[in-house]
């Protein structure tokens, strides 16, 4: 079933136009992959998704883009709501300098979801859960977050960002910054996750993208080369630029 | 599609380009032995067929070399795209050039058993459908080299032919073992050869298959046009 259908999108950065004719459409529970050099586009697709753009004053996005069939580019747009439905993942772990349980407690308080501590300590434990972090820091719940690992601080902005149960999870470069035992245990997470969420991940690791998606999209100077089945663009992609570059020949 | 420009790795580019040779290489050593092994046996010389039995230690060589490379190539490169259908290709055609140079030491190896003089008709069929099976081996390492689908779907195409002529072969040794009872023991062996013959155009279409996947990214579907069988 598709979850995001986006027609026509236009991104411009002042005079700079940095995506042309984005159309594209993301499965629900399923994992997209958006791959290709750096500066093509694909971060700025993703950060569209969620309203991210809107914080750029000379950024300009046109077109549509649909989730559950409402138009998130409408001026009637609620964006608090919006990135309730709408989580994100960066590339580098960025806790709030708080503990570990306030990290997770952040976003449900602000949005008003939980009515009692203990509805709170079970959604803290639920995320924790979640994001296959809840064995490591179920006994240090209030130390700070920015004392984990890397790794375990991936894991805490993930279980932070589904602590509000969002419907999409977006992830930037999840991983460039951890060592390959954080990495696989971040990808063995995107698997589990999916089952709940739809989830989009901005990677340059093609063995990354090919381990974790179903669907990979290229993005190459701010087009849409080619968006396929992931084993379809890996082993047989129909267009010469998605091969070269997959294939380490650009340049 | 075409995959003109280089790597920007240019040693991964030499080690695609190695294995392609090597490719190359070890279907001309085949070509060669499949070649000599039919004129070893209708002219008995058995300097020669000692020669392609030794030989054929070159080609299980290469067959090695190539599985070391694919080997490595996954290892390190982790291919993709064409790189990966080069690759995976590489490997399953090493192992089909591996069996037709088995098959042509056989044919070498039955040469020294074989006594005597064959009669003209036994040998124009057998010098036949060798030298189909040698036009279809060396069309499908042009396929390779050129990365020609179109040549490589007609040789799987025209496998048939080859087949017709492995039956045309077995009724004339048959008719030759009917002959003479002393006969039976060149007889035997010459069934023996034409079946060799035979698989080892199977193994040429198999190759021809390996082509198309690595050239079109899609595998030969369907069975092999047949219209003859055994015994008719």
């Amino acid at each position: 079933m598709k979850k995001i259908n986006a027609k026509n999108v236009n991104v411009s950065y002042g005079s700079k136009q940095a995506l042309f004719d984005i159309n594209i459409d993301i499965e629900q529970n399923e994992v997209t992959a958006l791959i290709g050099p750096s500066g093509c586009g694909k971060s700025t697709f993703l950060r569209c998704l969620n309203r991210m753009n809107d914080v750029i004053d000379i950024c300009k996005v046109t077109g549509e883009i649909f989730i559950n069939d409402f138009n998130i580019l409408d001026k009637k747009c609620d964006v608090v709501r919006l990135r309730e439905k709408i989580g994100m993942v960066f590339q580098k772990p960025n806790p709030f300098p708080k503990t570990i349980y306030e990290n997770i407690a952040y976003g449900p308080t602000i949005h008003g979801m939980t009515q009692s501590k203990e509805e709170m300590d079970e959604v803290v434990e639920l995320s924790l859960k979640k994001a296959a972090l809840w064995n490591e820091v179920k006994d240090r719940l209030h130390e700070v977050g920015t004392g984990l690992s890397g790794g375990q601080q991936q894991r805490l902005c993930i279980a932070r960002a589904i602590s509000v149960s969002p419907e999409v999870i977006l992830m930037d470069e999840p991983c460039s910054a951890l060592d390959p035992i954080a990495t696989a245990q971040i990808e063995e997470l995107i698997d589990e996750l999916k089952n709940e969420h739809t989830i989009i991940i901005v990677t340059h690791s093609m063995a990354q993208a090919a381990r974790v998606s179903q669907n990979t999209g290229f993005f190459h100077l701010g087009n849409l080369i080619e968006f396929g089945s992931t084993d379809k663009i890996f082993k047989n992609p129909e267009n010469q630029k998605t091969q070269d570059y997959i294939t380490g020949r650009f340049g | 599609m075409n995959s003109n420009s280089p790597h920007t790795v240019k040693s991964y580019e030499e080690e695609l380009k190695n294995l392609n040779n090597n490719i190359v290489k070890m279907g001309v050593l085949c070509e060669e032995a499949l070649r000599k092994s039919i004129i070893t046996l209708v002219t008995n010389n058995s300097e020669q067929a000692h020669e392609i039995i030794n030989n054929d230690q070159e080609i299980d060589k290469y067959e090695n070399l190539i599985e070391q490379q694919v080997v490595n190539l996954i290892a390190l490169r982790q291919p993709l795209a064409i790189d990966l259908r080069e690759t995976v290709t590489a490997l399953k055609i090493s192992s089909d050039l591996e069996r037709i140079g088995d098959l042509a030491k056989n044919i070498a190896k039955r040469s020294l058993l074989i006594s005597g003089n064959l009669s003209k008709n036994l040998v124009g069929i057998l010098n036949a459908l060798s030298e189909n099976v040698q036009k279809q081996l060396k069309s499908v390492i042009d396929s390779y080299l050129e990365r020609s689908s179109s040549i490589a779907l007609n040789v799987w195409e025209s496998d048939e032919k080859i087949d017709d002529l492995t039956n045309q072969c077995m009724q004339e040794t048959i008719n030759f073992l009917k002959e003479d009872q002393n006969n039976l023991k060149n007889g035997t062996h010459l069934l023996f050869v034409a079946k060799n013959l035979e698989r080892m155009g199977d193994h040429t279409t198999n190759v021809a298959e390996q082509v198309y996947f690595l050239v079109k990214g899609e595998y030969l579907e369907g069975d092999r046009p047949k219209h003859s069988e055994i015994g008719k």
